[in-house]
């Protein structure tokens, strides 16, 4: 009865499938649809016609080209790409030696770590009116320390927890070795530790990227034009007061999920090491 | 990598440069509404001024109030100009320059086309002052109107059906009364025969939109003479939902009235908790329904849609039923800490005037705020109803309150609405005094 | 490896120790930094009238903020609709992850599956709101459509309580249940066959081999994903602002969407938002230590 068995797991596997992928396929396809094609009934799966006129502002009927083309995303891409690579950099960095710390010196102890833990805790939109509040007295608002700092805050503890573990794998003979040898700590650190978590850190790197890459709120109220705002705050502007331009809404949808999703793809190995906290290859 | 991130860093450089290069840079930050329009007459604008670069920002509209706001109070200036929704007129006004002690320190600045006395006197008001102060120019005037299907209210045969059941012809609805029957007959779940599949598509979702929608409905009975004996006046400030004393007025059995017309109403519809502008606008586009209420700017949606040609012949435009359509619309001000202000100020000068006018409404369907522009031969021979049905239409329209609590009202109030229409709270009195309770706690009375 | 002597031994450990504590320094300059000020403000704002719409200093009002939150009927119905994600949606996604990583093992072309899984977990979240808004459309949305395939009436996803808050728990779900899956499929590999081998030699069935030998070595995995989820969906924001913000009525206020709307929207009500965020923190405080006691993290931290 084993054929039985495949094909069921087989049909089940196709409708996880179909469920996890659909609603990004539609958006995909609307993407590139005709504006008569955004809604019909039966909805429309298969384009009829595929075009590039919602990328080109051509598709918004009568609305004019300034709320239904997405010629002018390429400030917001910048954006979203310094701050995100900035973020994974300066949070890997940061963290992983926070982490080094907790894990060789035991420094802190559970109370450490459940403080960090507890950041994580803290709803964006609580620290949201405070960090404005303090960001603009520095004159930061509206540039890309504001969001570099304040994503850090969301990244940093998730990436310190996840590369204790690490840490936690490489057997502390190791650093005494090191030690022993005649280096000092900061060099054994950098020379002979970190390669060995390289993984870890390039796990920790991809994840803060992706988190900072989506994240709305904080880039919404922080931010005020196209200088340092991200991807997901253009995305408003087809949003009018009453009728939603689904198709360049799309589009824009398109190129805000594309970079990540195929970094994500590429530095799978990485993503998985990291989110399992070491506990998988890849 | 490497490359193509020097690449974009050296074309934003340049791009940079660009723009130095001008002596002035207007930031101008719109509703999506208005930024096609805006776009169009900053072009105009810029070919007559090429030392001025304009640049229009769209801010989806649910954000564009928050920052204005932000910007306002921090007098951060990232901004020069803005479109300012009416009834944020209340909230924004210190933060705004001063148009009329501007005009009179800059006397050379001012056009002398400009013909202020040109403005609808409504639309003057609600889209410039601020109890004395003058914030903005009107920009785009707006109330809503009934749209319905011409070729079904003129087709004989179903004129007959009508009047065999109901008794009386079948006409465009001037009450909401006459509004249930009609979109009764054009229902298909009640009427086997009907053309369409719905009567009416109405938008009543949980957001800002059922806040004005309810004034189409609470208008008639607040600005009847009964209602008016007992509630007073309209302030152009504190709008329909008050008592002239600014007292709230919805809390009455006029109030729960208009919520039981909304809920008679709510049958013939196709889901109107969960639709919207958009929604609305696709099922009339579609051919689902026969009637909706709704703004100006779907005109130009509905020009296109294949459904509804011959254009002339589909769509008819007449007064919202009960004669007492919300107010909608938009100023256009500088900010106080702009830097910029001459500028600022020709241009939005420019944008509201004459010529402005004209080019949105043509292109845009953005609704005219002037007198000059209802008549001219170019507007009527492209809309004649807006002489019918315009002028009318925003001289008795219903306001919504435009101090600056009127988030947190409004908020309060769709939340309980929103309810009743739901069935979770039962129209009573008593539901909307709870409402009149918190709003007053709200206004600090 | 060469004795140390005890002198020596002592010296390094010293030495050690305040490297570790240099080490600690960006983490705590930049958690501190821009942590206890935010926490610092939201509490003391908190006993304040200000409301930048108002344009007028804020005044000191004691505590009644809170007072109006407990008279406040949204804010107890965006309780509610959060920790009614709580209990519905986190255990969904863990159930579902753990089956969907049963399912896909030892399955052929699992890389690839494994890969397209991935994807809900990667897409900003206000782009997945996006789509499943569109989804969501009464009257032409494939959800609907879907649905009539089944026989069932279109069902007004947006326009109803019921069905709004369903789907935004689906969204949720969606999103995250990848997560799931990706951490317990991953730790399931993890699990040397000899182990489970051992068992089904020993005349365990496939079935209770999953029962007790894989999920007992899954416990750790699984309570880090748990602890994870529920602090995430106690903030949930992104998906609820894009598919139906917060309607309707006041169905689908999280109670984070709640704060913004108070601290935002209603011309950035200061004060009530800080005293909202209060409380919220104090919850969420709560809530993870117990968590994390429960859960005996420290001994999956080898602290």
């Amino acid at each position: 009865m084993s054929w039985l068995k495949s094909t069921v797991k087989g049909v089940l596997v196709a409708l996880v499938l179909f469920f996890f992928l659909f609603p990004v396929y539609w958006l995909v396809t609307t993407a590139f649809k005709k504006s008569e094609e955004w809604f019909t009934w039966p909805p429309t799966f298969w384009p009829s016609s595929w075009t590039l006129g919602n990328f080109l502002g051509l598709e918004g009927g009568f609305f004019g080209s300034v709320t239904t083309a997405i010629t002018t995303i390429t400030p917001y891409l910048r954006n979203s790409i310094v701050v995100a690579l900035f973020v994974a950099l300066l949070s890997t960095v940061i963290s992983a030696l926070a982490a080094y710390a907790i894990s060789r010196f035991k420094v802190g102890g559970m109370q450490l770590v459940s403080w960090i833990i507890s950041v994580r805790m803290l709803p964006p939109i609580a620290s949201a009116l405070p960090l404005y509040v303090i960001f603009s007295r520095l004159g930061l608002i509206n540039t890309w320390w504001a969001l570099i700092l304040s994503h850090l805050v969301i990244t940093t503890p998730f990436s310190t927890w996840i590369l204790i573990t690490f840490f936690n794998e490489i057997p502390r003979e190791l650093d005494e070795a090191a030690f022993v040898d005649g280096a000092g700590v900061w060099q054994s650190f950098f020379t002979v530790i970190l390669p060995l978590t390289s993984p870890g850190l390039a796990a920790v790197a991809t994840l803060a990227f992706i988190q900072s890459w989506g994240e709305f709120l904080l880039s919404l109220v922080l931010t005020t034009g196209k200088e340092a705002q991200t991807l997901p705050l253009y995305l408003g502007r087809f949003i009018t007061g009453w009728r939603i331009a689904w198709g360049p809404l799309s589009a824009a949808g398109l190129v805000t999920m594309l970079p990540v999703v195929v970094f994500s793809l590429l530095a799978q190995r990485y993503l998985v090491r990291g989110l399992t906290f070491g506990a998988v290859k890849g | 990598m490497k490359r193509w991130i020097f690449a974009l860093c050296l074309s934003a450089v340049l791009v940079c440069a660009f723009s130095v290069a001008f002596a002035v840079n207007l930031i101008v930050w719109s509703s999506p509404d208005n930024a096609d329009a805006l776009y169009e007459l900053a072009q105009n604008f810029m070919q007559k001024n090429p030392e001025v670069k304009i640049e229009i920002t769209p801010l989806s509209w649910e954000v564009l109030y928050p920052r204005i706001l932000q910007d306002l109070t921090s007098s951060a200036g990232s901004f020069d100009v803005t479109t300012w929704d009416l009834m944020t007129a209340g909230a924004i006004a210190p933060g705004m320059l001063d148009l009329e002690a501007f005009v009179k320190e800059h006397p050379e600045l001012v056009d002398p086309n400009f013909d202020d006395e040109d403005f609808i006197p409504t639309a003057k008001y609600v889209y410039g002052y601020w109890r004395d102060k003058r914030i903005g120019y009107p920009f785009y005037g707006a109330a809503m109107f009934f749209f319905y299907r011409r070729d079904l209210f003129n087709d004989s045969a179903l004129q007959e059906k009508f009047k065999a059941q109901y008794g009386r012809d079948l006409t465009v609805p001037k009450t909401w009364q006459e509004a249930k029957e009609v979109a009764k007959f054009f229902t298909k779940k009640f009427n086997p025969d009907s053309p369409t599949e719905y009567g009416i598509a109405l938008m009543f979702p949980r957001t800002h939109t059922l806040f004005y929608m309810y004034l189409n409905f609470f208008g008639p009975y607040r600005r009847s003479p009964e209602g008016i004996a007992k509630f007073g006046k309209v302030d152009l400030d504190w709008g329909d939902y008050f008592t002239a004393q600014g007292e709230p007025a919805f809390s009455s059995e006029e109030g729960v009235k208009a919520l039981q017309d909304m809920i008679d109403l709510m049958q013939y519809a196709p889901d109107p908790l969960g639709s919207d502008y958009g929604e609305t606008l696709e099922a009339f586009g579609k051919g689902m329904v026969a009637m909706v209420p709704q703004w100006t700017a779907c005109l130009a949606s509905w020009k296109e849609s294949p459904n509804l040609q011959p254009f002339e012949d589909k769509v008819g435009v007449a007064v919202m039923p009960g004669g007492t359509p919300v107010s909608g619309g938009w100023g256009l001000g500088i900010n106080l800490a702009s830097k910029n202000k001459e500028a600022a100020f020709r241009f939005i000068q420019y944008a509201t005037s004459k010529e402005g006018d004209k080019i949105q409404w043509l292109k845009y369907r953005i609704g005219p705020t002037r007198k000059s522009v209802v008549e001219d031969p170019e507007v009527l021979a492209d809309s004649p109803w807006l002489k019918e049905a315009y002028v009318p239409s925003l001289d008795g329209a219903s306001h919504r309150p435009r101090i600056p609590e009127e988030p947190r009202l409004e908020d309060i109030l769709v939340g309980t609405l929103s309810e009743v229409l739901l069935g979770q709270q039962p129209n009573t009195l008593e539901t909307l005094e709870t409402v009149a309770r918190e709003w007053k706690k709200v206004l600090g009375k | 490896m060469p004795p140390f002597t005890k002198t020596e031994s002592m010296k390094i450990k010293r030495r050690f120790k305040t490297v570790g504590f240099v080490m600690l320094i960006p983490l705590f300059s930049v958690l501190l930094g821009l942590t206890l000020y935010p926490f610092g403000y939201m509490v003391y704002m908190s006993f304040f009238r200000y409301s930048l719409a108002s344009w007028e200093r804020p005044q000191f009002i004691g505590l009644g903020n809170y007072r109006d939150i407990l008279s406040d009927r949204t804010a107890t119905s965006s309780v509610d609709f959060t920790l009614l994600l709580l209990a519905v949606a986190v255990p969904l996604e863990i159930v579902l992850g753990l089956l969907i990583a049963f399912l896909l093992r030892d399955t052929f072309g699992e890389r690839v599956f494994r890969s397209a899984i991935l994807i809900p977990m990667m897409v900003p979240a206000v782009v997945a709101g996006i789509a499943w808004k569109m989804l969501y459309n009464f009257e032409f949305g494939p959800a609907n459509y879907f649905l009539s395939l089944l026989g069932s009436p279109k069902v007004s996803w947006l326009g109803t309580q019921l069905f709004s808050r369903l789907g935004v728990i689906l969204v949720d779900v969606w999103q995250w249940t990848p997560f799931v899956f990706l951490v317990l499929y991953a730790g399931l590999q993890s699990i040397p066959r000899d182990v489970v081998e051992a068992g089904l030699v020993d005349g365990a069935s496939g079935f209770s081999a999953m029962r007790y030998i894989e999920l007992p070595l899954l416990r750790p995995l699984l309570f880090v994903v748990l602890i994870i989820r529920v602090i995430d969906a106690l903030k949930i924001f992104d998906i609820v602002y894009m598919v139906t913000f917060g309607g309707p009525g006041s169905s689908t206020h999280s109670y984070s969407f709640y704060i913004y709307k108070v601290g935002v929207s209603f011309g950035w009500d200061v004060g009530y938002a800080s005293a909202l965020s209060v409380l919220l923190l104090v919850a969420v405080a709560l809530l993870t230590n117990l968590l994390i006691r429960t859960l005996r993290l420290k001994e999956t931290l080898e602290l």
